[in-house]
């Protein structure tokens, strides 16, 4: 029925359109010190257009999914797309595709629709119960279980067609100690594109045990000296580090802003050990789609192999200016949003070193552990917070420390990553640009060098 | 007053449902705004959201359900949703009521500017247009390199099944530009410089691109210096940021109940510098969290936190006040209709001192000044550590130069208490707070 809306809009239409209906239902319980904190089901519906006239992009939405609206909504995109030309400087033009008229499903085993609500409000309380019991310095905690079910429609003046449902759980634990008037907090999580199967694959109260004990450990010890130092970053940081530091500098749109990789195509920007990859269909990765929101299908694009730069990050604007293939990395946060170039699922390849292996040459360094927020500049400068920071003497692990943030520039961490170890994880992220957006990142642990910014 | 009546209708309708308490909230918000990419205005959008969000509590259980579709049948389903929800939650014994209904202040003057209200999406090109001249003319090596402005018209309706019943509208207007400069194939660190009002004659867009320009260019000819422990100013959002944002966790009162603060049973003592008074505001004119009532519909009002550096209260929505018997401080807040009400600050407004900027740089004879915070901040330990980003080094009273790739850390709360002076410009930052600069001892610089 919306299908037949979009299409008759789009008969009216003239320059290139494409529409996009896109409902979000979501369900999530959260848990607090044993009460139950929020348990909310909803659903966000609504429709967008995006009209490309003489060159000038206009877009406009709505939540209100009827005719009347949104024949106003597509006028209101022509009418921004005509009054911002006399502003803009370059014409736009998008690279071909085909019109593909397909449909995708994640695979989902237990469909999170049939769920039954009280036995996922059970797991939750569960972990909870399980949190705070870990030690006797936990005096808070915070268990979160999501899906989020998103029924994407994609239709275009060029004919395209295409349906999506991608079905997504996360769990996510917050843990925090008290002792001796310190307190520290610490937080995983776990998050997959596939049905509720994801719980049995790896228990939520797995997660909030790792959490608890983290907590428990750090209450008692001191922050991480400041400095440079050798260092392993594990492998749930490193995905951030590919992620953050290294793949956003490989969005065209950042490259063409002057970013690090622009001029370096072909070139050596990394050690041989690095094969860096953005993958749009990677298995159960959280920025898993088959066609991106432009339309285009998406596909591995290898962005570094062996250390030398070999492909950027498109969108169909973007292709046609650097007069390559899009590589299907248009994406859009909801239908409030027009697509932006994004990353999917960002790794880097995982060698065969173990742990202990990359510890080994270490004198004097840090093994850092869990991530926190972190940000980047177009120049490869980025930093983010560690949780953990365990101590290496003369190749041996040894106390823990709390985490500090740590920066650099990542071209230079990439060019002294001399080792990469074979413990290679996917885990899930929110990537932050102008839009926020689900993403995978993932990595094996590595070893390299890097600046901490940690007390004195 | 759509809204007023679909909150009427979902509310009744839960009543029929059999639930012990029934609340909505809906919400419609019209957006404008205007995106810059790589130097170029990339996109326009308007956008409308609206929306409702029901919470019923049964014995004590609670469930929460919420659409983005405002027909009839849509808004009963919601109920439905929101009920059987309930049925299959846990009680909590510490739930005690929903607020009941309560006489509200006046609107606070200058929330809602009709002429921002009637703002199209070409007059917010226009404003956009105006910063981005702003840093065009001011220095030519000077590149946009992201930026977005946008104008907000909010309508917000709560009921609940106690009868209480708010309706209120706003508008806001927000806008940052974020420049870079290059001089003979020299890039320099990003600057970034915004603003926020809730009137048109307010927002200076062209100071934004101005301030940004000029701040990009200061950049320039970074140098490094030697790590040192000492004085460290801390610009408008960066002081807000460091200092104010475990202010905030540490003063919310769910955070005081669960053991998450640190500041938990430490009312009256002292936990900051006697220079430091801090009160929340959700009445002040024109202010960009002042309200007459909460998200919960309870009346918004002035509570003091910090009094010449002794903690003095804490916030509360209704939830963590019933648990203590007492009255909320009107200090519920939701993202939107999609999520339940939080605790947050209206308006965190930090005292201003006496001393201007200059006046602050003057007063330091070895230490840095740092006007964008690339970091983390834990709320809850106060431990930060990040890099300093538009940062220059001060020596024996005067900025000397910029710095390259230099980390601040140390810990929020020990810096609350070795603040040597608060500057006297106040001005609205992230976290809704009001913060002067504010020159801070004992910080850790650490340099490769």
């Amino acid at each position: 029925m919306i299908k037949d809306l979009l299409e008759k809009s789009l008969r009216n239409s003239h320059g290139y359109v494409e529409m996009r209906y896109h409902k979000r239902d979501t369900f999530s319980v959260s848990v607090k010190d044993g009460n139950i904190d929020t348990l909310n089901s909803g659903s966000i519906a609504g429709v967008c257009s995006r009209v490309l006239l003489d060159g000038s992009f206009g877009f406009s939405s709505t939540t209100i999914v009827e005719k009347e609206n949104m024949d106003k909504m597509l006028k209101d995109a022509y009418s921004l797309a005509k009054i911002s030309r006399a502003k803009k400087k370059r014409r736009v033009t998008l690279a071909k595709t085909k019109p593909a008229k397909d449909k995708y499903e994640t695979s989902v085993k237990v469909d999170p629709r049939k769920a039954d609500k009280q036995e996922l409000v059970r797991s939750v309380i569960d972990t909870d119960k399980e949190v705070r019991a870990f030690s006797k310095s936990i005096v808070s905690d915070t268990v979160i279980l999501e899906i989020i079910d998103d029924e994407l429609l994609f239709v275009s003046s060029e004919g395209a067609e295409i349906t999506q449902r991608i079905v997504r759980c996360r769990g996510n634990v917050t843990a925090i100690a008290r002792e001796k008037g310190n307190i520290a907090s610490a937080m995983e999580s776990i998050g997959e594109q596939r049905g509720l199967e994801m719980l049995k694959k790896t228990p939520l109260i797995d997660v909030g045990k790792t959490a608890a004990e983290r907590a428990t450990k750090l209450v008692k010890v001191k922050t991480a000296p400041g400095g440079t130092y050798p260092v392993i970053l594990e492998n749930r940081l490193v995905g951030l580090l590919a992620h953050e530091a290294v793949g956003h500098c490989s969005e065209a749109d950042v490259v063409y802003g002057g970013s690090f990789l622009a001029d370096k195509m072909g070139k050596k920007v990394a050690s041989e050990e690095v094969t860096l990859v953005d993958d749009g269909r990677f298995p159960n990765g959280f920025g898993t789609m088959k066609y991106d929101d432009e339309g285009t299908p998406t596909q591995k694009t290898v962005v570094i192999e062996k250390g030398v730069t070999r492909s950027f990050l498109h969108s169909r604007e973007t292709a046609k200016q650097f007069k390559v293939a899009p590589t299907g990395n248009a994406r859009a946060w909801n239908f409030e949003f027009d697509p932006i170039i994004r990353m999917r699922n960002t790794y880097i390849e995982p060698r065969r070193y173990t742990l202990e292996e990359l510890a080994e040459d270490i004198k004097e360094g840090f093994f850092l552990k869990g991530g926190l927020s972190g940000q980047a500049d177009f120049t490869g400068e980025f930093m983010f917070g560690t949780q953990e920071a365990v101590r290496i003497k003369n190749g041996r692990f040894g106390e823990s420390l709390r985490g500090v943030t740590i920066s650099g520039n990542a071209f230079e961490v990439l060019k002294n990553t001399d080792a990469i170890g074979s413990d290679f994880i996917m885990r899930t992220g929110m990537c932050g640009k102008e839009q926020v957006n689900y993403v995978g990142m993932g990595g094996g642990s590595l070893r390299t060098k890097l600046l901490l910014g940690g007390m004195r | 007053m759509r809204l007023t009546e679909d909150t009427r209708l979902a509310v009744k309708y839960c009543e029929a449902l059999g639930v012990d308490e029934a609340e909505a909230f809906a919400q419609n918000v019209q957006t404008s705004e205007v995106v810059i990419e790589r130097a170029e205005i990339q996109n326009e959008r308007v956008k409308t959201q609206c929306g409702i969000g029901i919470r019923v509590i049964k014995k004590k259980k609670l469930g929460f359900a919420f659409t983005s579709v405002l027909s009839k049948e849509s808004i009963e389903q919601t109920c439905r949703n929101a009920n059987s929800l309930a049925n299959v939650s846990l009680p909590n014994p510490d739930w005690v009521s929903l607020p009941t209904a309560a006489k509200l202040p006046r609107t606070p003057a200058g929330t809602f500017d009709p002429e921002t209200a009637d703002m199209n999406a070409n007059d917010v090109l226009k404003l956009t247009m105006k910063a981005y001249n702003g840093a065009k003319a001011r220095d030519n090596r000077v590149t946009i390199d992201d930026g977005k402005f946008s104008v907000v018209r909010g309508e917000a309706a709560i009921a609940n099944s106690h009868g209480m019943e708010a309706h209120g509208k706003d508008t806001l207007l927000s806008g940052y530009l974020i420049c870079v400069a290059n001089d003979k194939g020299e890039v320099s660190s990003m600057s970034i410089e915004s603003d926020v009002a809730r009137s048109l004659k307010d927002f200076s867009p062209k100071r934004i691109g101005e301030v940004a320009a000029e701040r990009a260019v200061a950049s320039l000819g970074p140098k490094a210096v030697t790590s040192f422990t000492g004085r460290v100013l801390l610009d408008y959002d960066v002081a807000a940021e460091i200092l104010l944002q475990p202010v905030v966790a540490s003063v919310n009162a769910d955070n005081i109940q669960r053991g998450r603060s640190l500041w938990a049973g430490k009312l009256g003592e002292e936990v900051a510098s006697k220079k430091l008074t801090v009160v929340d505001d959700g009445l002040m004119p024109k202010g960009i969290g002042s309200s007459s009532f909460d998200a919960e519909g309870v009346p918004c009002q002035k509570t003091q936190v910090i009094k010449a550096g002794k903690l003095d209260g804490f916030l509360h929505n209704s939830y963590t006040a019933n648990k203590e018997k007492r009255k909320s401080t009107g200090n519920a807040s939701r993202e939107g209709y999609n999520v339940l009400p939080r605790i947050s600050a209206s308006n965190l407004v930090v005292k201003a001192g006496k001393k201007k900027l200059d006046d602050l740089i003057a007063e330091v004879d070895k230490g840095i000044i740092v006007r964008r915070f690339s970091g983390n901040v834990r709320t809850d330990s106060g431990e930060f550590s990040g890099i300093a980003k538009q940062a220059s080094y001060i020596e024996k009273g005067e900025i000397r130069y910029s710095l390259k790739e230099t980390m601040i850390s140390g810990n929020a709360f020990q810096a609350l208490k070795n603040i040597v002076e608060i500057g006297s410009e106040t001005r609205p930052t992230i976290f809704q707070a009001y913060v002067p600069p504010v020159l801070v001892d004992e910080v850790n610089v650490v340099s490769k």
